[in-house]
């Protein structure tokens, strides 16, 4: 049976590095197509992608990351899809490693791919607040799921068919990277994390400042804990 | 007493002439609106029939404003809270919609495509 994996890519305002991450999905091959969900953007995010030959979802409104990758699940579990890649689009996840994430998915039966910062070290530079913060969820999912997740937070993931069905009726909103880890484990999905060398944000800055970092955390950690006790 | 009579009054008129208008330019559901016409008709009944404040006295045990005070308090809580599940509930479908627009406005482009092409 052909492989067909969706790479979805979820972007809001993304218009400088949208077309380079879409040529780079296409570079991958035949198997590989590029679906950007374009999250409400007000610049040319929707069009570029469109003219590098990518399916584009128009967001009448902008429903933030979660709802945005959930619509392209959506998109995946209609169009008979063996699995799905998360992708920014602000060009930071190396595409030419899509690949080596569906073979792990693949060839070590997992549920879910997480293509982590930490595991080896990288040259990808990030900053001290964020590593603590980072570590700090990983150790909550630890105590709380047993789950050995060390960048719960990173979007570059790859997830099969099962998981693409149960998480495109049910995702979390605000903050789904470390949230769908919990829901994760309530479905018991075999999780693998591998390493991945990661680039520095090209375009636009990174959507968490350090500013708010603190408020974050105590979000996530909040939106976490009541997601251990959601009926899914 | 005949002064602040008229001054609660005053409120529940200015209340329900405000819900009224609300309902009027379309602002408030009539769903939402009934509760809020109950609650302007219970502050004009107030004013009308200041003796009913001991008689719910006599009949709850509170007999300090204080007491009446909490039991505005929760109320207004649980109005809160209504409203939050309102919006919650409102936010959902409206994910679900914009979500359902975008993958069928998708296949609408796709099919003209495959009409012309």
């Amino acid at each position: 049976m052909k492989q067909r994996v969706a790479v979805i890519v979820p972007a809001y305002n993304e218009e400088y590095t949208i077309g380079g991450v879409v040529r780079n999905i296409k570079a991958l091959g035949e198997g590989y197509h590029a679906i950007v969900i374009n999250d409400n953007s007000n610049d040319q995010t929707s069009l570029i992608a469109r003219q590098e030959g990518a399916v584009v979802i128009d967001l009448a409104c902008n429903l933030g990351i979660g709802g945005a990758v959930q619509t392209g699940f959506r998109y995946a579990a209609a169009n008979e899809y063996n699995a799905c890649v998360q992708v920014d689009g602000d060009g930071q996840h190396p595409t030419d490693e899509i690949p080596y994430l569906f073979k792990t998915l693949v060839e070590e039966k997992c549920d879910l791919v997480i293509g982590s910062r930490f595991i080896v070290k990288t040259d990808y530079d990030i900053s001290c607040m964020r590593k603590i913060g980072i570590q700090i969820i990983s150790l909550f999912l630890r105590l709380s799921t047993g789950m050995s997740i060390k960048d719960p937070t990173s979007g570059f993931r790859a997830i099969n068919m099962k998981a693409i069905g149960l998480f495109a009726k049910e995702y979390p909103q605000d903050f789904p990277e470390p949230e769908s880890l919990i829901f994760a484990h309530k479905y018991r999905f075999k999780v693998k994390e591998v390493s991945i060398e990661m680039k520095n944000r090209m375009h636009g800055t990174s959507s968490i400042t350090s500013i708010k970092a603190g408020y974050y955390m105590i979000k996530v950690l909040l939106a976490m804990f009541i997601a251990l006790f959601k009926k899914l | 007493m005949l002064r602040m009579q008229i001054f609660v009054g005053l409120i529940s008129l200015a209340f329900f002439l405000l819900t009224f208008e609300f309902i009027r330019k379309r602002i408030l559901r009539e769903e939402y609106a009934i509760l809020w016409l109950f609650t302007s008709l219970f502050i004009a009944i107030l004013s009308l029939w200041p003796q009913m404040v001991p008689l719910i006295s006599k009949i709850t045990g509170f007999y300090y404003i204080t007491a009446l005070l909490l039991i505005v308090t929760v109320f207004l809580i649980a109005m809160l809270m209504h409203f939050s599940i309102v919006i919650s509930r409102i936010k959902d479908t409206n994910k679900e919609l914009t979500q359902r627009y975008g993958l069928l406005e998708l296949r609408v482009r796709e099919m003209e495509q495959n009409m012309s092409g």
